[in-house]
């Protein structure tokens, strides 16, 4: 899974940069009298694929500033469900979070503002490893809040009524 | 618990441009090469208050930001972006601040500790 999503992720980023150098194609002559294209050299070789290290890191590519790759922090979690009668839909997905910064508050509406690009990002995965993965990918530091699993109690209107139970307070 | 270390092992990908890392490695030096040679006529053009020595120091500074980058495919894509941005360059569509925006000579540096930053008066 992790695997997919990285792979497809840099997919599009490669494809895209090619996509650009393919369309605009010019040949611009330096002043060192060196003819330069931003069409790149091809490839030397007709190898079909090649071997590379499964960890991807794409944040030096990516142009996110560098504050905000090495001194995030992101937490991995499933959102808690909601304590009125809502349903637990929105408990399944894996969602991440990062670390709060700066915020302050517009003093004549009270609107609150934050100068973090990333404190508004709402990404979701299915899975953790997926999160991990993406977070890994992107040079981010990061934890896991694992869910609590809440645990089954047996209720029964008869133990109410049971004579060894402390339930029994009425007529003991 | 931070963790690391989800992707493990190798895989096989379709290759960007180079196929090892010696082909990588070519890629990145004939970069180096034409923007070194480049850039006494940057300075020229864009009339720049940089001399080419300090233009040559900031062209290694930027490369060697990336040396850590061992992935052929990420070094690939650095060197497209760097030979986009060195067309760019030569062809003279950018404009003087575009630049001296290698420089940063107009960014506020952050503040780097704790009191540093109370004396700021906040965290920015």
């Amino acid at each position: 899974m992790a695997t997919t999503l990285g792979g497809r992720l840099f997919g599009q980023l490669s494809s895209s940069v090619r996509h650009a150098m393919t369309r605009n194609y010019v040949t611009v002559v330096t002043g060192a009298g060196v003819k330069l294209t931003n069409q790149p050299e091809k490839r030397s070789s007709d190898v079909a694929t090649i071997t590379v290290d499964e960890k991807v890191d794409i944040s030096s590519i990516t142009g996110v500033p560098e504050e905000h790759v090495k001194t995030r922090m992101v937490r991995i979690f499933i959102p808690a469900r909601n304590a009125m009668q809502s349903g637990s839909y929105g408990m399944r997905r894996w969602k991440i979070e990062f670390d709060v910064r700066e915020r302050w508050e517009n003093p004549l509406m009270g609107w609150t503002s934050t100068g973090d690009p990333l404190s508004n990002m709402e990404v979701t995965f299915s899975t953790k490893e997926d999160a991990m993965a993406f977070c890994e990918k992107n040079g981010w530091d990061f934890f896991i809040e694992e869910p609590k699993k809440p645990t089954f109690k047996k209720k029964s209107y008869g133990a109410n009524f049971s004579w060894d139970k402390k339930t029994r307070v009425s007529t003991k | 618990m931070a963790g690391r270390a989800i992707q493990q092992g190798v895989k096989q990908v379709k290759p960007i441009l180079s196929t090892n890392h010696a082909e990588a490695k070519r890629r990145v030096l004939n970069l180096y090469k034409a923007w070194y040679r480049h850039v006494p006529y940057v300075v020229k053009d864009f009339d720049v208050p940089i001399t080419v020595k300090q233009g040559r120091e900031k062209l290694r500074e930027l490369f060697m930001k990336n040396k850590h980058v061992t992935d052929i495919r990420t070094i690939d894509l650095l060197v497209i972006k760097g030979q986009m941005d060195l067309v760019e360059t030569a062809g003279i569509w950018k404009q003087r601040p575009h630049i001296m925006m290698y420089f940063q000579d107009t960014v506020n540096p952050r503040p780097p500790g704790f009191l540093e930053k109370f004396y700021e008066g906040h965290d920015p």
